[in-house]
């Protein structure tokens, strides 16, 4: 594979000259003395940062329902946030024609939520990728940390050299624009790939365990970069009745416990997002009842996906396996 | 989930009208008994179904759930059961998870196949009615 190794100097140009196009914004993180967070540059892209240690938020939420064509956008984000967004390409809910996505070796996040002591962000990021550091479970068990998705990634190489690799037409072009030929990358990262986990297996009692402080507020489902319903099922009095609805209920079928549908919320909503979830434990940061979410989703969604061989966000051109089929497939479904 | 104290258990079927359910119906024509506590909802075709139907009623106290639909490549629709066979396949996979993955069967039953259906519902209720003791 091939790419070119990189400065500092080299990106500020290249995010610079990108910015000075009419109508064209990057989605990235900034940096404000110790604050972090992402950002949407427009102009300049001044006090940029390639990597953010905290992670409050997937990035790719914020430009769901992004339809307009030709609109200028250029994405550095985590390899979780990249994928997501190419989800929600596929899911036709952002045009992808103008967006370039580059995902940049993410050495793992701290949650948001831990209130961890800003001041201790390091000066460079190589210290943070040594540091000694709480990382959210999803990032300890995380499936992709590499910038290996998207149009381009940033990766780091042993030696925390910088490079910048295409992996699409897109990405191609954007990098012809920097100086420098394209070399063979070296084969030893910073970042090297995952190893499996096992498959998830759990029960019944556990869930309804985890879920006891539940309030259902649903938090969870509206920072889910990829639970981008609409018309959601549980918005209506179908599945989660209140009101009128609740009480015809309760007189129908009797006593319960309140709030009521909570594994029956999480199920539904695991499954509809089976395919497509990222793993990155945004659900679980939005939840202030600290309930471990991301094990569910992270872990269900990596089964099923596995029955398709097929990786949410690693690609654009895969379709998602619920819309698609092979005929001889699956003879073992029946009963 | 709601606690299933009933003695005979209750499953619910989601049956496509133009094979399964028409199983259904030539198999009452014939007399051929299936237990009572099979419910049969007809939907347009076995991929309408919604894994989230077959939650819902799972959590609301169904015992088990099946989906029957036409054997894969007699879709009257053309390919919509082979949809149904990846997204219940994946469903089951995450029963499997969860350990509950005897409560959910899926079942390929033509318009013609009347002792079929019968065989296939009993089995399973009769399989439930034994771990619900
Ligand atoms: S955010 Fe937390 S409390 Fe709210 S519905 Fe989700 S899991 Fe329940
Ligand atoms: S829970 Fe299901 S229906 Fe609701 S937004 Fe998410 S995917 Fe859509
Ligand atoms: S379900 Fe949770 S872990 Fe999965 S994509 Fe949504 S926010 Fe991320």
């Amino acid at each position: 594979m091939k790419g070119k190794k990189l400065k500092n100097s080299h990106l500020d140009s290249l995010f610079d000259g990108f910015l000075k196009e009419e109508g064209s914004i990057i989605l990235g993180f900034k940096r404000d003395g110790n604050a972090i967070g992402h950002h949407i540059f427009k102009g300049s892209a001044k006090d940029y940062s390639l990597i953010n240690p905290f992670f409050s938020a997937n990035g790719a939420i914020y430009f769901r329902r992004l339809f307009s064509k030709g609109a200028k956008l250029l994405f550095i984000l985590r390899p979780c946030e990249i994928r997501a967004y190419v989800e929600l390409t596929k899911l036709t809910q952002i045009e992808r024609e103008g967006i370039v996505a580059i995902s940049v070796d993410c050495p793992g996040t701290e949650s948001e939520k831990e209130k961890t002591d800003r001041a201790s962000l390091p000066e460079d990021i190589r210290d943070y990728f040594k540091g000694d550091n709480k990382k959210r479970w999803a990032c300890i068990n995380c499936r992709e940390k590499r910038g290996v998705v998207g149009d381009a990634g940033i990766r780091l190489d042993r030696d925390y050299n910088m490079w910048i690799i295409p992996y699409t037409e897109k990405g191609e072009r954007l990098i012809e624009t920097l100086e420098g030929e394209l070399t063979d990358i070296p084969i030893d990262m910073a970042i090297s790939p995952d190893r499996q986990t096992d498959s998830f297996k759990t029960d019944m009692d556990a869930l309804r365990s985890d879920l006891k402080r539940c309030v259902l507020c649903m938090n969870c489902r509206d920072m889910c970069p990829v639970c981008y319903c609409v018309d959601c099922v549980f918005n209506g009095d179908e599945y989660l009745p209140r009101g009128d609805a609740l009480l015809n209920k309760v007189l129908r079928t009797g006593s319960t416990d309140m709030p009521q549908g909570k594994e029956l919320f999480h199920l539904i909503r695991m499954y509809h997002v089976s395919q497509t979830c990222v793993g990155c434990g945004a659900c679980e940061e939005a939840c202030p009842q600290d309930i471990p979410l991301t094990k569910y989703f992270k872990g269900i969604s990596e089964r099923l996906q596995g029955i398709f061989s097929y990786m949410s966000g690693r690609g654009f051109d895969e379709a998602i396996p619920y819309t698609t089929f092979i005929e001889d497939e699956l003879k073992d479904a029946e009963d | 989930m709601a606690e299933g104290n009933k003695e005979t258990p209750e499953i619910i079927g989601f049956a496509c009208s133009f094979c399964s359910f028409k199983a259904s119906e030539m198999a009452g024509s014939l007399r051929m008994k299936y237990p009572e506590g099979v419910k049969l909802i007809e939907v347009p075709c076995s991929s309408r179904v919604d894994p989230a139907f077959i939650i819902k009623a799972l959590m609301e106290g169904a015992d088990g759930v099946f989906v029957a639909g036409c054997h894969p490549g007699d879709c009257h629709f053309i390919k919509g059961n082979y949809y149904t066979r990846r997204k219940i396949a994946a469903l089951k996979e995450m029963f499997r998870a969860f350990s509950i993955d005897e409560k959910l069967r899926l079942f390929w039953v033509s318009a013609s196949e009347a002792r079929r259906f019968v065989d296939k519902v009993t089995d399973m209720y009769n399989n439930i009615k034994e771990t619900k003791r």
